[in-house]
């Protein structure tokens, strides 16, 4: 797609180089011929230097004749030589068809000082017209209109009587020569290609300049009746047929550069030379007419002012074809980026859909290993109650033995039996509340959360689970706080982490043979948080950073899960654990909870619920 | 009529330690209870004058375990037999009670038979070890009596030397080494050669 804007513009390009480099050559060659004494003449060679020099050769060598001390010298140029020699003033004056004339008097104030006048064939004022020929036996091309969509041959578009006078007409009839006909065939001088081109038949019609078609019959090179005229129309004074309206002839004209002495010369000159050839000069005509054909095919002196839209497509179309292409370019260029776009949204869909999947795999893995972990916590439980319920039992056993041993000895201590029925069934109540006490944990695995209310909780875990368990010298303080934020959270889970700290403090406030606990709840950065302090020996920094290592353990018998499961616990229920020490000895572990969300009560009897 | 035995159970769990206690009390072994290490390092019964007996060691307690508290004793030169009471009966933890010195270990839950045997041996190997103790401090009290020749006679005649060996060796007279070697004899109470050899072997060949 981009290629192809490329190569109209590289085209353009090329172009305009070619012509730019014909130009400096002209430009050069009239330089080289613009010498000290010497006068220049321009003259228009449109059918080449040699016919020039044969047409004006005499009005040249009368002038040398006229006025001495002064040669005059030919310059023959072709169209944009004309406009180029009266730009940089390398002639002084210029023999040039009306249509070129009307430019330079437009654009370098150019001055008509005399007019051709050609003899016999029509007067100088309506010298020049256009004749558009057909073959006599096409006489379907009747009038002008005709020639919509045929071929037509001229012998340049630039030429004035060649083609522009011809145009004017065709124009008038409706019919645009660049635009309505099937092809503007240039075929180049000398004009009687255009007769060869109609004669032939590639071409329809031909435009030859007034008279040329009498000329040839003259010379026998056309038959009379082989070629109709095409809305020929009659002209006083015009013997030839014509096809146009008819303008004054070639003029002589003086550039402003040239001494106004030398033009005067000139002038009396041209007016008083002979015919010669069947050319002479005659007073400057009225180029009016011209300048009114120039205007109304806007060309020459009068680019468009305000150009339509239709003579800006038929002017410019390569630009248009640049622009076209360049939006159809564009155009294709949107499209493919958002076909591209919209694939790669696709794409980007389809890896966030595939993202969410893999984190739903993750969240659905992590459920599991929540599972595990709590099986692991049941699994440790399990271990821990099995040794609990050992020691009762074993108790049970010694005492059951040793009633049976006294039984045995034939003179039974009756007060020993009676305190060892009163030990076994000490006992037995023991490992029952073991029981109880582990039957919650064990009866709901799965986490289920509702909006709790902390103190419940904490006072629930203390009095069903912790009370008997606690040793005589340790003493458990609580402080409440009042109004305390309700917690989304499983309760038992919550309630294994405060009786798991209880059972750490415990064991710390035995180690230094006694002392009491305080379990807290309170609120800090609008979470709620509950701490268990203990009075035991602490711990260190170091091991303060590892408490909640799984494996990591101070106790002989630990495990080290216990504080890593309660972490767990605890940062699923979006909360943190920390340990800290005491600034009087001993270690607080505090952990958090975020408030629920004000989703109305849902479940919040918690503690009939337990039991 | 030999000395009534006594029994230290060492149990932080109330329960535990008051029924085997009470198992010990059936049997008519006397029993005294400790609900921790530190509480029994506090005992009188670990200082002389002591009863044969053994102690009866739970290896999972809080604050000092079993087996610190095992080694801790032997460091202290108890002699007194300990009996390990391991809670999981796991193979690690009755090596190093083994290797701490233990005199036996008991996995729980135990049968009753069975603990009483283990106190049974141990409390016979306390009275060995406490009659082989006695006889020995008797040897190192007479010891303590000779005079540095005396001493120096009796290394020599221990060493299986002749009384002109010995004389040459401490460079006195032989009638010197027979007065010297007669008075230690009479110190030391042996009747013979052989007897004195005895005494003086025997008390570092018994066990600590």
């Amino acid at each position: 797609m981009l290629r192809t804007p490329g190569c109209l513009l590289a085209v353009a390009v090329r172009t305009a180089a070619a012509a730019g480099l014909w130009t400096a050559i002209t430009v050069g060659l009239c330089t080289a011929a613009a010498a000290a004494d010497t006068v220049r003449v321009g003259v228009l060679a449109y059918q080449g230097s040699e016919r020039a020099a044969r047409d004006f050769e005499p009005t040249l060598d009368h002038l040398n004749a006229t006025i001495p001390g002064v040669r005059f010298t030919m310059v023959p140029l072709d169209l944009p030589g004309v406009v180029m020699a009266a730009a940089d003033r390398s002639v002084d004056f210029i023999i040039t068809n009306p249509g070129s004339y009307v430019t330079l008097e437009a654009r370098f104030a150019a001055t008509r000082i005399a007019t051709l006048e050609a003899g016999p064939l029509g007067t100088p004022t309506a010298a020049i017209g256009s004749t558009i020929i057909r073959r006599a036996d096409t006489p379907a091309i009747a009038a002008l209109k005709d020639l919509r969509g045929r071929t037509v041959a001229v012998v340049s578009t630039e030429a004035f009587g060649g083609f522009q006078i011809a145009w004017r007409e065709m124009q008038e009839a409706g019919v645009r020569p660049f635009a309505d006909l099937r092809d503007l065939r240039a075929v180049g001088f000398p004009m009687e290609g255009v007769v060869d081109a109609v004669r032939s038949g590639t071409a329809d019609a031909g435009i030859l300049r007034a008279c040329l078609l009498e000329e040839l019959e003259q010379q026998g090179r056309v038959a009379p009746g082989e070629f109709a005229v095409v809305a020929a129309r009659p002209h006083i004074d015009m013997p030839c047929r014509v096809s146009s309206r008819l303008y004054p002839d070639w003029p002589f004209a003086r550039l402003p550069h040239t001494p106004r002495d030398l033009a005067r010369r000139v002038a009396a000159a041209l007016l008083l030379m002979p015919p010669a050839a069947g050319k002479s000069w005659t007073a400057p005509l009225d180029y009016t007419p011209v300048h009114e054909l120039f205007r109304t095919l806007r060309i020459g002196p009068y680019p468009r002012t305000a150009p339509s839209l239709e003579e800006l497509a038929r002017d410019h179309w390569q630009w248009l074809a640049v622009a076209a292409a360049a939006a159809v370019w564009w155009v294709v260029h949107a499209a493919r980026v958002e076909v591209l776009v919209r694939r790669r949204t696709r794409e980007l869909e389809h890896q966030i859909a595939e993202r969410e999947r893999a984190e739903a795999t993750a969240r659905r893995l992590q459920r599991e290993r929540d599972q595990l972990s709590r099986l692991g916590i049941v699994g440790e439980m399990a271990s821990t109650i099995a040794h609990e319920l050992n020691q009762p039992l074993g108790a049970i056993t010694n005492f059951a033995n040793g009633m049976n041993r006294i039984l045995e000895s034939g003179q039974p201590d009756m007060a020993m039996l009676r305190h060892g029925v009163q030990a076994v069934t000490q006992q037995a109540e023991r490992a029952t509340a073991i029981i109880r006490r582990t039957r919650g944990f064990v009866r709901r695995r799965d986490a289920r959360r509702s909006v709790i209310d902390v103190n419940v909780a904490v006072i629930e875990a203390l009095t069903l689970f912790g009370a008997p368990e606690t040793p005589s010298a340790v003493r458990i303080h609580t402080e409440f706080a009042i109004g305390l934020p309700s917690v989304r959270a499983d309760r038992i889970e919550v309630q294994q982490v405060l009786l798991n700290l209880v059972q750490n403090a415990i064991d710390a406030t035995r180690e230094v043979g006694g002392g009491a606990i305080s379990v807290r709840t309170d609120t800090v950065d609008g979470m709620v948080r509950v701490a268990v302090c203990d009075c035991g020996p602490g711990i260190d920094a170091a091991a303060a950073s590892r408490l909640f290592e799984p494996f990591y353990t101070t106790k002989p018998d630990g495990l080290g899960l216990g504080l890593s499961i309660c972490r767990t616990i605890v940062e699923r229920h979006g909360g943190r654990i920390v340990a800290t020490g005491n600034p009087q000895g001993g270690l607080t572990v505090a952990f958090t909870l975020p408030p629920a969300e004000e989703t109305g009560p849902e479940e919040t009897n918690d503690l009939e619920e337990v039991r | 009529m030999e000395e009534a035995p006594l029994v230290l159970v060492v149990d932080d769990d109330e329960g535990m330690r008051t029924s085997v206690a009470f198992l010990l009390a059936s049997v008519g072994i006397a029993c005294e209870t400790c609900a921790s290490a530190e509480d029994l390092l506090r005992s009188p019964r670990l200082r002389p004058p002591l009863r044969p007996g053994c102690i009866l060691l739970d290896v999972r307690m809080p604050g000092m375990s079993g087996i610190e508290l095992l080694r801790h004793l032997k460091q202290r030169g108890c002699k007194r037999p300990v009996i390990m009471i391991t809670g999981h009966g796991d193979v690690p933890l009755a090596v190093s009670a083994l290797k701490a010195g233990a005199e036996d270990f008991i996995e729980k839950p135990f049968k009753d038979q069975e603990l009483l045997d283990a106190i049974n041996a141990a409390i016979r190997r306390s009275r060995s070890i406490l009659e082989h103790s006695a006889e020995r401090e008797a040897v190192e009290a007479r010891l303590a009596r000779l005079s540095r020749r005396e001493r120096e006679v009796l290394a020599l005649v221990l060493d299986g030397k002749q009384n002109k060996e010995i004389a040459a060796a401490l460079a006195i007279s032989i009638k010197t080494v027979e007065g010297h070697r007669q008075m230690a004899m009479e110190k030391m109470g042996a009747r013979s050669l052989a007897e004195l050899v005895r005494m003086m072997v025997t008390p570092a060949a018994a066990p600590h």
